[in-house]
C-alpha cells in the first residue's frame, strides 16, 4: 500500500453505525456476529462510542425494549382495582379527577362513568403480584420482573407522548434514546447497527396509531446514530441485496476495481475521507452475508421456537421479532426496540384487548425466559410498556360487557427485567381508581435516567452540544429510580 | 520565549484547541481578546449559575457583564478586580484545590484547563475588560489587509484569507485544473455535473474570461434556482405532509416553486425575506406575495383527536418563532421558552415578545387532516382561468334559457289529493355526494370522501374510497325519508375498483330494520350470511377494474318485497381499494317528495318530514304560510315544483338540467384541479400573549406585547407590531445578524463549513468565526450590494480561494485537518439530492421539467405502510411512472414521518425542524444504496448504454468516456488498466451466464435500448455501477 494511504487509514477514525473502522483487507474487525462476544465475565469496559469510558460499572450491556405503542390499558392488565366493582357506572368522583385535564375526546361527555375491568386477576409469584388473566405467560415470569405501576407523563395524545418517551421532548427534533446509546456507547459489534428497530405486524387488523421515523431518528446528531429498521419483507436492511443478475463474485470484482481506483485517488489527493469510504464498502459487502445470518432463524432448535409460539416462524410477527431481538442481543447489539402497535382501545376494549393480548403475552415472556436460560438476562435489560395509560372512566357507552378507555397520562404500568433490575417486585401504588399516583411516582424521564444508569451512564453527563446548548436525553429532569435496582 | 518555541507552542494550541471547541487561532501578541478567548470560557463554565438567568443565579454573582463581575458580593469578596488577579476572588476560586470552594464545582464535571486559568488571569491583569458579543454588534466594512502575494487576490475575499495564511506561514494551493474547476463550480451552482461537451468547451476556451463566462452561464441557468432552493427547504422545514399524527399530504409545493423562481429572478434577499415572512401584510399583496407566506405554514401540524387547541397553538407559535430566529438571526431561542436564556441575553419575557408576532396567526390548531388547511389561496393557470370563464358564461346562458322555459309553463294546481305515481320506472338517486338525509355515517374507519381529478368520481362532485387489508366497510342507517321498495324495483350502486389493488370481494348490504339482505360480487370471503339465500346472494365475478361499473340487484332477490322500506345501506369489501358512488333504486314508487301533480300536496308532504332532498331555501319558503310569502318565495317554490317535482313538466326540463349538471361538473372538476396552497394570515385581533411559566400553555404570567429583544436595535417607532414590522427589522441594514448569518450559510454551501461553523448558532455558545474580518466584510458587502444574492455567489466562486486545488499534503493535513485556514480548495461528499441528480444526469435519465407537485420515484416497498396511520392519505406509497421517476430530487415527495430512505442514507433531514447544516456521514448504507437501489442500477444500465453508443467502438474508449462523464477528467493509464481488467472479468461472467445478463438488464422502468449484445451491456452496466460508486463521482473536489 502507498505509504500515504497507509497513513491516512491509520489517522482516520470513522464509524459504521458508530463504530471505528479498520483498513481494507485487514483482519482487524471483530469476527462477524460472534456470540462469544458476550463472555460472562467481561470486566468494566470502556465505551465504544463518544464517551471515553463509562461513568460507572454497568449492570446492563444491552437493552431490549418491547414498545407497546398506542398505550395498553393498565387497568385490564396489571393495575388490579377490586374496589372499582362498587363504582360500576358511577361517575368518577371529582375529588379523584381533581380538575385534571382530559382529552377533548371525552371532555365533552356528560358523564365520566367508571368502568371496572371485566377481566379476572390473580396473584402470582413469591410476592403475590396481581396480573390479569389476559397475560398468563407474563404472569409466570413475575419473579423475574419488576412491575412499575406509577409511570407517568404529561402528554395526553399519542404523537407528543410517544415522541416524549422516546426522545425526552414532546416536539420533534431530538435524538431518540437508542441514538443516545449509539452515540455515547457505540457497539461491540462492528457489522451490525448499534440501534435496531423492529416493527411488528399488527395483530388481527386492529386499528392503530401511526409511528414516526423520528421515534428512532437521531435528531440533531449524525444520522449514523439513527435506528436501523430491520424489515420483515424484502431486504431486511434497505438495499442490502445485490440486484438480480449480480452474484457475489460479480459484486466482488466490481468492489476490487473500485477499491483500487479509490486507493489511487487517495494517493493523489490525500483526503483521508477516501480511506474511510473504502472501508465502508468492505463493510457493506460483509453485511450482505452477516445480516441474512442474523435474520435466518433456521438454526434455532424446536424447543426454543416453541417457547415463542407458533407465529415465531412468520417474519414480521411480534413473536419472530422477540426472537430476533434475542439473536441481536447475542451479537452484542446494544439497543433494540420492538414496536407492537394496536392497543388504542377507545371503544370496545374487552374484545379488542382479547385480540391483542395473546399476540403479545407469550413472546414477551418467552424472551425473558430465553435470555434467562442462556445466562444473558443478568446483563440484558428488557422493558415492556408504551407511551401512557388509559382512563378508569369509559369513553363512549358503558355496559356490563363493553367499555372503552381514553388516554391517561397520570399513571400507567410498565415492567422491566434483567440488566440490574431487581425482579420479583411491584413498585409504586396508585389510588383505587388507577387515576393518581399515591406512592413512588416514576416519570418517563426517571425511567430513561434509570435505563442509562444501568448501562453505566450518568444521564446528566451524556450530553451533545447543539445550538450552543448541551442537550441530554432527560432534558433537565430525571432521577434514577434506585429502589428498583438490584443491590 | 524564543520565536522557535512560540511556533511550537502555537501548533500545539492549534491542535488542542480544536478538540476543546475553542477557536483555532491564537494571536501572536499577548493581548487577550475578550470575545474570542474569555467569553467562551465564562459562557461554558460559569454562566449556568452566574449568567443571565436570574432564577439559577448563585451567590448573587453575575459574570456576563462588567458591572456584575466587579461588584462587591454579599460575601464581601469581589469576583474581578481590574488589573489585580491576586485580589480577584474568581481567580482564587478557580485555582483552589479545596473541593468545597473549587469552581466550577466538582460535581458539575466541568474543569478549567491550566491554559484557561492562565488566560483568565492574564485577562484580569490586562484590565478585565468586557466587550459586547461580537455578533450582536453591527458589522463594519474593514480595510483590506496587506498580503504577501498581491497577485493571488482575485477579489477582497482572497485578501482576508491570505492575511490569515500569512500569519500561519502557509501558502495557498495552486488553482485547480480546468477539468476540476468546471466540475466543481457546475455542481455548486446548479447541483448537476458538467457534461463532457461543457468540459471540453471550457478546457479549450482560451479567452482570459473563460471562467467568468462559465460562472455567468451557470448563474443564468434555471437549475441555479433549484440548487439554491434545496438548501432553503432544509431551513424552512418544507415537507409534503403535515408531519404529526395522521401525517396526511399537504399542499405547499406552490411555495417551493415560488422559492425557485425567486432565486432565479435574483430577488434581493431583503425582499425575499419580507415576502416570505409577511407578504400577506404588504399593501395589496399579489398572489405571488401571498404564496411566499407559505414559509410560515411549513411547521408540522396535527389533528390528533383529543388534542387541546390552546396547547397546540402555543407549540406552533413557538416553532415559528424559533425557526425565524434560527434562519435569520442564527439564534436558538428555544431555551428561553421555559426560562431566561442561560447563555444569550434573551430573557423569557423577550422570547414571548417575539412569540407574540406569531400569536396572531389565523390558521386553526387542528389541521383537519386536510390537504390544504386554511388560510389558502388558489393559483389557477391561465388555461384554467380561461376554461372557468367559458364555463361560467355557458352556465349563465343555459340557466337563462331554463328560466325562460320555466316562466313559459302554465301550471294549474289540480288540488291536493291528486297524487299520481311516476309513469315509468326510473333511477331514483338515494345517495349522491353524501349519504341520504338523516343518515348516520359509520364504518370501521370513517367515510372517506374524495374528489376528482385525483380520484375517480362517477357523478356529482365526490365519491367514497375505502382501502383495506381485510374485511372493511362503511355504512349508514337511520335515513329519513326511507327508500321505499316497490314491485319489481332494483337496487344499484356504482363501483370503481383500483386495478393496482383489487379487492377479493365487494358486497352491498341493505337495512330494512336488519342487515340480512346482501349481494356480493367476487369471491365468497365475507362472513356475513351463508348459502344462496337473500342474506348471501352471489352476483358473479368481481366487476371490471379501472372503470365505473353499475352493480344492480333485484330487491326481491335479497328479500326485500314491495312495501318494505330501507333506512340503511352498507358498502363492504374484502381487501383492496374500492370507490363507491351514485346509489339508489330503479323504481316508480313514490319516494317522499316525488311525483306530485299538486304543488299544494307536495308542499304539505315536504313540511311533514323532518328532512328531505328539497334544497333548504325552498324548504324555508315552504314553511312560510302561502299568503305570507313574498313574490320571490312563491316563485322559488313554484319553479322548483315545476322543474323537479311535477311528473310531466319535470321531464321537459331534464335535458337542460342535464346540461347544467354536466357543465357544473366540468366547472367543479376544473376548479378542483386548480393548485391550492397554504398561506399565512393574521386574526383580525391578535390573541393576547402572556409569558408562559415553564413554557406551559396553561400557566400564563405577565402579559406582553410584540417586540424585539433589547440587545438588538429597537423596532422603529412607526413599524407595525406584526410580522411585517418584524421582517423589516430583520432586513434593516442596522441588524447585526441577518446578513452575517446569511452570507455564512452561503459560504458553507461552497466550502462545506461556514466561517462560523455553527451556522445555526451565532450566540455566545456558537463557534468563533475562523475569519471574522472576512465574515463581516462579506456581510457589509451583501447589504450594500442591495442584498444581491447572485452577486454574492459570483463573488465567492470567482475568488482565488474557491478556485484552489483541493489536494492536500500530509503536512498540511496535519496542520489544518479541517481546512479552517483555507490553504486549499473544498473537497467533500455531495449532498443526498446531488448524488441522485448526478446519477440521473450522467445516465441521461434526468428530466428537466421545472416545478410542480412532488413526485414519487423508486422506493422499496413498505416504507410508508410500516409506520403509517391506517387511513392516512400517505399510508400507501404509489410509485409514479414515466418522467416522474427521473425528476430532480428537490421534487421528491417528502413524507415527514417516513422520508425518502435513499436520501436519508445520505444525511437528508426529516424536515420536521429547521436544519441549517447537515451532517455529512460516510456509512456502508450509502454504499448499499449506490450499489443496489433500483434507481442507481437503472442509472448504471443507462449510463452503460450511453458508453457503448457514444463512447467509441471499443470497451477501453467506452470506459474512458464513462469515466469522463462521471468525473469530468480523463482517467490515467493506471486507472484505465484497472477498468479494462475488471471489465474482462465481468464480460467473461456474463458471456458464460447469459440469463444473468438478461435479469440485470430489465431493472428499472426505462426501456432497454436495442442492438446491444446483452453480455456486453451487462458487463458495461457493472462498469457504470463501479464508476457511479467512485468516491470521486460523489465528491466535490
Amino acid at each position: 500500500m502507498h505509504p500515504f494511504a497507509q497513513h491516512a487509514l491509520q489517522q482516520t477514525r470513522r464509524y459504521f453505525f458508530g463504530q471505528s473502522a479498520a483498513g481494507i483487507g485487514t483482519a482487524a474487525l471483530a469476527s462477524v456476529l460472534n456470540p462469544n462476544l458476550l463472555s460472562a465475565n467481561t470486566p468494566v469496559r470502556t465505551s465504544f462510542g463518544e464517551l471515553p469510558s463509562l461513568h460507572h460499572s454497568p449492570s446492563a450491556k444491552r437493552v431490549i425494549w418491547l414498545f407497546m405503542a398506542d398505550a395498553p390499558s393498565q387497568l385490564d392488565l396489571y393495575d388490579y382495582k377490586p374496589k372499582l366493582a362498587d363504582f360500576f357506572d358511577k361517575d368518577l368522583p371529582e375529588s379523584v379527577r381533581n380538575g385534571q385535564r382530559i382529552t377533548t375526546m371525552t371532555s365533552g361527555q356528560t358523564r365520566l362513568p367508571c368502568a371496572p375491568s371485566i377481566f379476572k386477576f390473580a396473584q402470582h409469584g413469591e410476592h403475590r403480584a396481581w396480573v390479569s388473566e389476559l397475560l398468563p405467560n407474563i404472569a409466570s415470569i413475575v419473579n423475574d420482573i419488576c412491575i412499575v405501576k406509577t409511570m407517568n407523563t404529561e402528554a395526553i395524545n399519542h404523537d407528543p407522548a410517544i415522541t416524549y418517551i422516546q426522545t425526552g421532548s414532546q416536539l420533534p427534533g431530538r435524538p431518540s434514546m437508542g441514538s443516545w446509546v449509539s452515540y455515547g456507547l457505540g457497539s461491540p459489534n462492528k457489522d451490525l447497527p448499534a440501534f435496531v428497530v423492529l416493527h411488528s405486524r399488527i395483530p388481527g387488523g386492529a386499528q392503530t396509531q401511526a409511528l414516526f421515523s423520528r421515534l428512532w431518528g437521531s435528531g440533531f446528531m449524525s444520522t449514523r446514530h439513527a435506528g436501523v429498521a430491520l424489515r420483515s419483507s424484502g431486504d431486511p436492511v434497505l438495499y442490502l441485496s445485490n440486484p438480480s443478475g449480480v452474484d457475489p463474485a460479480t459484486r466482488r470484482r466490481m468492489l476490487d476495481g473500485l477499491a483500487e481506483l479509490n486507493t489511487d485517488r487517495l494517493n493523489t489527493v490525500g483526503d483521508p475521507e477516501i480511506a474511510s469510504r473504502i472501508s465502508q464498502y468492505e463493510m457493506a459487502f460483509r453485511m450482505q452475508t452477516s445480516v441474512p445470518d442474523l435474520t435466518d432463524i433456521s438454526d434455532e432448535p424446536q424447543s426454543v421456537l416453541d417457547m415463542y409460539g407458533p407465529e415465531v416462524k412468520e417474519p414480521g410477527t411480534f413473536a419472530y421479532n422477540c426472537l430476533l431481538a434475542r439473536r441481536m442481543a447475542e451479537r452484542g447489539v446494544p439497543f433494540t426496540q420492538v414496536f407492537l402497535r394496536g392497543w388504542d382501545h377507545h371503544g370496545g376494549l374487552p374484545n379488542a384487548i382479547r385480540g391483542m393480548a395473546p399476540a403479545c403475552d407469550r413472546p414477551s415472556a418467552a424472551l425473558v425466559k430465553d435470555l434467562k436460560q442462556r445466562g444473558m438476562l443478568d446483563d440484558t435489560l428488557v422493558i415492556w410498556g408504551g407511551e401512557f395509560g388509559r382512563t378508569v372512566y369509559s369513553q363512549g357507552t358503558l355496559t356490563k360487557e363493553n367499555y372503552g378507555r381514553d388516554h391517561h397520562p397520570r399513571n400507567f404500568t410498565m415492567w422491566m427485567a434483567g440488566g440490574g433490575i431487581k425482579g420479583g417486585q411491584v413498585y409504586g401504588e396508585t389510588d383505587d381508581f388507577s387515576y393518581n399516583v399515591v406512592d413512588k411516582p416514576v416519570h418517563i424521564h426517571d425511567l430513561n435516567a434509570t435505563i442509562l444508569h444501568l448501562l453505566g451512564v450518568n444521564h446528566e453527563q451524556l450530553t451533545y452540544r447543539f445550538q450552543g446548548r448541551d442537550f441530554r436525553l432527560t432534558d433537565v429532569h430525571g432521577t434514577v429510580v434506585r429502589d428498583i435496582l438490584r443491590a | 520565549m524564543s520565536l522557535g518555541s512560540l511556533q511550537i507552542c502555537r501548533s500545539i494550541l492549534l491542535l488542542t484547541s480544536l478538540s476543546a471547541g475553542l477557536n483555532s487561532f491564537v494571536s501572536a501578541d499577548d493581548q487577550v481578546d475578550f470575545n474570542r478567548e474569555i467569553r467562551p470560557i465564562l459562557s461554558d463554565m460559569c454562566y449556568k449559575c452566574h449568567g443571565p438567568d436570574a432564577a439559577e443565579r448563585k451567590a448573587g454573582l453575575r459574570l456576563d457583564g462588567h458591572a456584575g463581575a466587579t461588584a462587591k458580593l454579599e460575601s464581601g469578596f469581589t469576583a474581578i478586580v481590574a488589573g489585580k488577579p491576586e485580589d480577584s476572588h474568581l481567580i482564587a476560586r478557580i485555582t483552589t484545590s479545596d473541593p468545597d470552594l473549587m469552581m466550577p464545582p466538582p460535581e458539575t464535571e466541568r474543569k478549567l484547563t491550566a491554559a484557561q486559568v492562565e488566560l483568565l488571569t492574564r485577562w484580569i491583569q490586562q484590565g478585565g475588560e468586557y466587550k459586547g458579543h461580537w455578533s450582536f454588534i453591527r458589522p463594519e466594512r474593514l480595510a483590506l489587509p496587506a498580503i504577501s502575494q498581491e497577485n493571488w487576490a482575485a477579489n477582497p475575499i482572497d485578501r482576508f484569507v491570505m492575511a490569515k495564511l500569512d500569519k500561519s506561514g502557509l501558502k495557498p494551493s495552486p488553482e485547480a485544473d480546468r477539468y476540476n474547476l468546471i466540475r466543481r463550480v457546475t455542481l455548486d451552482l446548479t447541483g448537476l455535473p458538467a457534461t463532457p461537451e461543457e468540459v471540453d468547451a471550457f478546457v479549450n476556451d482560451s479567452d482570459p474570461n473563460a471562467y467568468e463566462k462559465l460562472v455567468d452561464r451557470l448563474l443564468a441557468s434555471g437549475r441555479y434556482g433549484e440548487q439554491m432552493t434545496r438548501y432553503w427547504l432544509d431551513l424552512v422545514r418544507y415537507g409534503d405532509s403535515h408531519g404529526l399524527h395522521l401525517d396526511n399530504e399537504r399542499a405547499l409545493w406552490k411555495y417551493r416553486e415560488w422559492v425557485i423562481g425567486a432565486f432565479n429572478a435574483n430577488k434581493p434577499f431583503d425582499q425575499f425575506t419580507i415576502e416570505q415572512l409577511a407578504g400577506d401584510l404588504l399593501p395589496n399583496p399579489t398572489i405571488d406575495q401571498q404564496i411566499a407566506t407559505g414559509f410560515n405554514r411549513c411547521n408540522v401540524t396535527t389533528s390528533e383527536g383529543g388534542s387541546i387547541n390552546e396547547e397546540v397553538l402555543v407549540r406552533y407559535a413557538v416553532d415559528r418563532t424559533e425557526t425565524m430566529s434560527t434562519i435569520f438571526m442564527g439564534m436558538t431561542l428555544g431555551c428561553a421558552v421555559c426560562h431566561d436564556h442561560k447563555f444569550d441575553p434573551v430573557s423569557q419575557k423577550e422570547f414571548f415578545q417575539l412569540f407574540a408576532f406569531y400569536n396572531a396567526s389565523a390558521d386553526a390548531a387542528m389541521d383537519g387532516n386536510a390537504l390544504a388547511p386554511p388560510p389558502t389561496i388558489k393559483v389557477p393557470t391561465a388555461e384554467q382561468t380561461a376554461m372557468l370563464s367559458e364555463l361560467d358564461q355557458k352556465l349563465t346562458a343555459t340557466r337563462e334559457e331554463l328560466n325562460k322555459a320555466l316562466a313559459s309553463v302554465e301550471y294549474v294546481d289540480p288540488g291536493a289529493g291528486t297524487v299520481v305515481a311516476a309513469p315509468e320506472p326510473a333511477d331514483y338517486i338515494w345517495g349522491e355526494d353524501d349519504a341520504p338525509a338523516g343518515a348516520k355515517l359509520e364504518g370501521d374507519s370513517p367515510w372517506e370522501f374524495v374528489t376528482a381529478p385525483d380520484h375517480p368520481v362517477h357523478a356529482g362532485t365526490r365519491s367514497t374510497r375505502r382501502q383495506a387489508d381485510a374485511m372493511s366497510q362503511h355504512f349508514f342507517t337511520g335515513a329519513a325519508p326511507t327508500l321505499k321498495i316497490g314491485e319489481g324495483d332494483k337496487l344499484f350502486a356504482y363501483c370503481w375498483i383500483d386495478p393496482a389493488n383489487p379487492p377479493k370481494t365487494v358486497m352491498l348490504q341493505f337495512n330494512d330494520g336488519n342487515w340480512n339482505h346482501r349481494a356480493f360480487w367476487g369471491e365468497d370471503t365475507i362472513a356475513f350470511g351463508a348459502g344462496d339465500t337473500p342474506e348471501h346472494r352471489s352476483m358473479g365475478p368481481l366487476p371490471k377494474a379501472g372503470e365505473w361499473v353499475r352493480l344492480e340487484v333485484s330487491a326481491a332477490h335479497v328479500g326485500l318485497p314491495a312495501g318494505t322500506e330501507l333506512n340503511g345501506w352498507a358498502f363492504t369489501q374484502f381487501g383492496g381499494t374500492v370507490y363507491w358512488d351514485h346509489a339508489g333504486s330503479v323504481t316508480k314508487t313514490l319516494q317522499g317528495n316525488q311525483s306530485f301533480e299538486s304543488q299544494v300536496a307536495w308542499e304539505a308532504a315536504d313540511k311533514s318530514v323532518e328532512k328531505s332532498a328539497v334544497p333548504q331555501p325552498v324548504r324555508d319558503a315552504i314553511k312560510v304560510e302561502a299568503d305570507k310569502r313574498t313574490p320571490e318565495q312563491s316563485k322559488l317554490i313554484r319553479d322548483h315544483f315545476v322543474q323537479f317535482i311535477h311528473p310531466k313538466t319535470r321531464l321537459t326540463f331534464e335535458p337542460l338540467q342535464k346540461q347544467i349538471d354536466e357543465m357544473t361538473r366540468q366547472r367543479n372538476e376544473t376548479d378542483a384541479a386548480i393548485a391550492i396552497t397554504m398561506i399565512m394570515a393574521d386574526l383580525p385581533t391578535p390573541r393576547e400573549t402572556f409569558i408562559l411559566k415553564r413554557g406551559e400553555y396553561n400557566m400564563p404570567g405577565e402579559k406582553v406585547e410584540a417586540n424585539v429583544p433589547a440587545v438588538f436595535p429597537p423596532l422603529p417607532a412607526d413599524a407595525p407590531r406584526n410580522r411585517l414590522g418584524l421582517a423589516k427589522w430583520l432586513t434593516d441594514p442596522s441588524h447585526p445578524l441577518t446578513a452575517r448569518v446569511t452570507v455564512n450559510r452561503y459560504w458553507q454551501q461552497y466550502f462545506g463549513v461556514g466561517l462560523v461553523k455553527t451556522a445555526e448558532d451565532f450566540g455566545l455558545q456558537g463557534q468563533w468565526p475562523t475569519n471574522p474580518e472576512l465574515l463581516d466584510w462579506l456581510a457589509v458587502e451583501f447589504v450594500e450590494s442591495g442584498w444581491d444574492v447572485k452577486a454574492l455567489q459570483k463573488l465567492i466562486v470567482m475568488s482565488s480561494t474557491y478556485r484552489q486545488s483541493s489536494r492536500v499534503s500530509p503536512d498540511l493535513l496535519q496542520i489544518d485537518p479541517n481546512n479552517d485556514l483555507l490553504a486549499r480548495g473544498p473537497r467533500f461528499r455531495l449532498d443526498a439530492e446531488v448524488v441522485r441528480d448526478s446519477a440521473l444526469s450522467m445516465s441521461g435519465l434526468l428530466s428537466e421539467q421545472f416545478g410542480g407537485k412532488s413526485v414519487k420515484p423508486y422506493q422499496p416497498d413498505g416504507i410508508w405502510e410500516a409506520v403509517a396511520f391506517v387511513g392516512s392519505t400517505t399510508q400507501y406509497y404509489k410509485r409514479d411512472a414515466g418522467e416522474a421517476l427521473y425528476r430532480r430530487s428537490l421534487y421528491t415527495f417528502w413524507k415527514r414521518t417516513a422520508p425518502p430512505p435513499s436520501l436519508m442514507a445520505f444525511d437528508a433531514p426529516s424536515r420536521e425542524t429547521c436544519v441549517a447544516r447537515r451532517a455529512r456521514t460516510n456509512t456502508p448504507l450509502q454504499a448499499l444504496v449506490l450499489m443496489n437501489d433500483e434507481q442507481y442500477v437503472e442509472a448504471s444500465r443507462n449510463l452503460a448504454a450511453r458508453m457503448i453508443k457514444e463512447g467509441g467502438d471499443n470497451p477501453a474508449a467506452q470506459m474512458l468516456f464513462g469515466f469522463r462523464v462521471c468525473t469530468a477528467r480523463v482517467p490515467t493509464e493506471q486507472e484505465l488498466t484497472v477498468l479494462n481488467k475488471v471489465y474482462a472479468g465481468q464480460l467473461a461472467h456474463y458471456q458464460a451466464n447469459p440469463a444473468e445478463a438478461e435479469k440485470l438488464l430489465v431493472i428499472g422502468a426505462s426501456p432497454r435500448p436495442e442492438g446491444i449484445d446483452p453480455a456486453t451491456h451487462a458487463a458495461m452496466t457493472m462498469m457504470a455501477n463501479l464508476l457511479l460508486n467512485l468516491d470521486e463521482a460523489i465528491t466535490k473536489e
